[in-house]
C-alpha cells in the first residue's frame, strides 16, 4: 500500500483490453528487431536488409499455419484490427451496396459502418439475443429479400465473451452471394481459429490481445474472393516505382510504407509461445472464467452479462450491480486491492444497447495469459466487500 | 580482401518479396547455391529482390519454381561477383 493509500500491486484482469504480461520471447523479439536487424525489409538486398525481409517472411508464413490460412499471402500485417475491419468495409462497400451487420459490433465496425451508411450504403443490423449471440436464421431471413455483398459480425463478444456461429454465418452469406467478414479481435488465441475450416471471406485480429503479442500490430486475412481496394498507397519494396498505382499482389497491396518490423516479430514470438502452449493456455482460462462466473453468482446484487454459466465463452465477464455504479466498482478495485479492470461501454455501444446497458455500462474482468486462481479469487473478495460496502 | 573476378549467373524476379523469400527458402532446401541481389535495372519491373544461381543451375532451379507454383516474373543472366 502506498503513502496515499492506494494498492502497489496489480492483478491484472483487463486482458480483454490488451494482454499483460506477455509470454517469454516476445521482448527479446522486438529488442532483436531494433538492435540486429536495422535493415529495411524488403527494400534492400543488402544482407541485413535480406535477413529482416526473411525473419517477416518466416512470421507470415508460421503465423498463417498458426491460424489455417492455405497461402501466407493472403495474410497482411496491419497496424491492428481496428485498420483491418476499416481496410475491408471501406474498401468494400460503395453507395447503394447491401451490408448485414450483429447487433454486438465493436466500435471498430460500427463506426465504419456508421460512416458507410451516411453516404448510402444500406446497413442492415440484425438484433442478438439477450445473450448476445447472434442468430443465423435471423442473418438469412435480412438477406432473402434484397442482394447483400456481405455480412459482417464478431468472432467473440467483447462484452459478453459469446462465441459467434461465424462458420455458419460464412454458410448463409455464401448461400446468398455475399461475403462473410470477420471481427477476430477476441477470439484469437483465445479460441482455436483454422481459417480454412470457417470459410470466412475476411478474418481480421489484433496482435495485442489473446494473441498475446504488442500493441500496434493486427492481422487480416483476406480470401481470394475478397478484394477490396486498398486505403493506403505508397512504397511497397515490389512492383516497379515509376508504376504510377498500388501493385495488386499480395502482400504488397495490402501493406504500402514501411512494415512495423518489432511488432511483426514480437507477435511471431508470441504466436510461436501459443503454437506450443495455447491448447494448455485455453483450458485454464475455461477454468478460471467458470470460477470466476460461479463465483459472481453468488455474490448479491450483481448480474453477469452474457451466455449462461456453463456456455463456453472467451474469458470475459461484464458484470452489473443492482446499486452500485460500475465506474466506481473499478476504480476501487484499482486503488484498494491493486485489480485492472475496465469499466463503461468498452467502444461497443451497439453490444450495450442490446444487453440493455447503454446507460449504465458494466464492469468487464477479462481473465487471460498470466492469471492464476488466487487472482480471481481476491476479485471475487473484494467484490464482495465492495458490494456490501458501495451499496 | 580482393573479390572473385566477375562470372555469369542466372537471375530470377518476383512479383513481391514474399514470393523471392519462398523461392529461397525452396532453392535453399534443394541445396542450390542461391543468393538475394539487387534486381537488375533489366528486371526493374519487378521485386527488388531477386535470387541468383550459378548459370548451370538455372534450368533445374526454373523447373523447381515452376512446380511448386511460385511464379518467376521474369529471368535474365547477368555478370556479378
Amino acid at each position: 500500500m502506498s503513502a496515499n493509500g492506494a494498492a502497489t500491486t496489480t492483478i491484472y484482469l483487463d486482458h480483454g483490453a490488451t494482454s499483460w504480461p506477455k509470454p517469454p520471447g516476445v521482448a527479446e523479439a522486438m529488442t532483436r528487431a531494433v538492435t540486429e536487424l536495422g535493415g529495411n525489409p524488403g527494400r534492400g538486398a543488402y544482407r541485413m536488409a535480406v535477413d529482416t525481409s526473411r525473419a517477416i517472411h518466416r512470421a507470415r508464413t508460421d503465423v498463417a499455419a498458426f491460424l489455417g490460412v492455405p497461402d501466407a499471402r493472403d495474410l497482411t500485417f496491419q497496424p491492428g484490427c481496428t485498420q483491418a475491419m476499416n481496410l475491408v468495409l471501406r474498401g468494400l462497400m460503395r453507395p447503394g451496396d447491401r451490408v448485414v451487420a450483429c447487433s454486438m459490433e465493436h466500435n471498430a465496425v460500427a463506426r465504419p459502418l456508421n460512416a458507410l451508411a451516411a453516404a448510402g450504403v444500406e446497413v442492415v443490423v440484425v438484433e442478438a439475443d439477450e445473450a448476445g449471440v447472434i442468430d443465423v436464421d435471423a442473418v438469412e431471413d435480412a438477406m432473402r429479400s434484397q442482394t447483400t455483398k456481405a455480412v459482417v459480425c464478431q468472432h467473440a463478444g467483447n462484452v459478453t465473451g459469446a462465441i459467434q456461429p461465424v462458420a455458419d454465418l460464412a454458410d448463409v452469406a455464401h448461400a446468398h452471394g455475399a461475403l462473410a467478414l470477420v471481427d477476430g479481435a477476441q477470439a484469437g488465441g483465445h479460441l482455436p481459429v483454422d481459417i480454412k475450416t470457417l470459410g470466412v471471406d475476411a478474418w481480421a485480429c489484433s496482435g495485442h490481445k489473446g494473441l498475446l503479442g504488442p500493441q500496434g500490430i493486427g492481422l487480416l486475412y483476406l480470401s481470394p474472393a475478397c478484394q477490396p481496394d486498398e486505403l493506403v498507397t505508397g512504397g511497397s519494396g515490389s512492383g516497379a516505382s515509376e508504376e504510377p498505382l498500388q501493385p495488386a499482389v499480395r502482400p504488397d497491396r495490402y501493406e504500402a510504407g514501411t512494415p512495423n518490423t518489432p511488432g511483426i516479430l514480437g507477435l511471431h514470438a508470441a504466436v510461436t509461445w501459443l503454437r506450443d502452449n495455447g491448447e494448455a493456455l485455453r483450458a485454464h482460462e475455461a477454468a478460471l472464467v467458470r470460477r470466476f462466473h460461479e463465483g459472481v453468482l453468488s455474490l448479491p446484487g450483481f448480474r453477469v452479462l452474457g451466455p449462461d454459466l456453463g456456455v463456453p465463452r472467451v474469458p470475459i465477464i461484464a458484470l452489473t450491480h443492482e446499486r452500485v455504479a460500475t465506474d466506481r466498482l473499478a476504480f476501487a478495485l484499482d486503488r484498494r486491492y491493486g485489480i485492472a479492470t475496465r469499466a463503461g461501454l468498452h467502444c461497443a455501444p451497439w453490444a450495450h444497447r442490446t444487453l440493455g446497458t447503454l446507460q449504465t455500462g458494466a464492469l468487464r474482468f477479462g481473465l487471460g495469459y498470466g492469471n492464476t486462481e488466487a487472482d480471481v479469487d481476491a476479485a471475487l473478495e473484494a467484490l464482495a466487500e465492495l458490494g456490501e460496502e458501495l451499496a | 580482401m580482393s573479390l572473385p573476378a566477375p562470372r555469369e549467373f542466372a537471375v530470377f524476379a518476383f512479383a513481391t518479396t514474399h514470393d523471392a523469400l519462398d523461392a529461397e527458402a525452396l532453392l535453399g532446401d534443394l541445396g542450390f547455391e542461391v543468393v538475394p541481389v539487387p534486381a537488375p535495372p533489366d528486371l526493374s519491373a519487378n521485386c527488388g529482390i531477386a535470387l541468383r544461381v550459378p548459370p548451370e543451375d538455372g534450368d533445374r532451379a526454373a523447373t523447381y519454381l515452376d512446380r511448386a507454383g511460385i511464379e518467376v516474373v521474369r529471368r535474365a543472366t547477368i555478370l556479378d561477383v
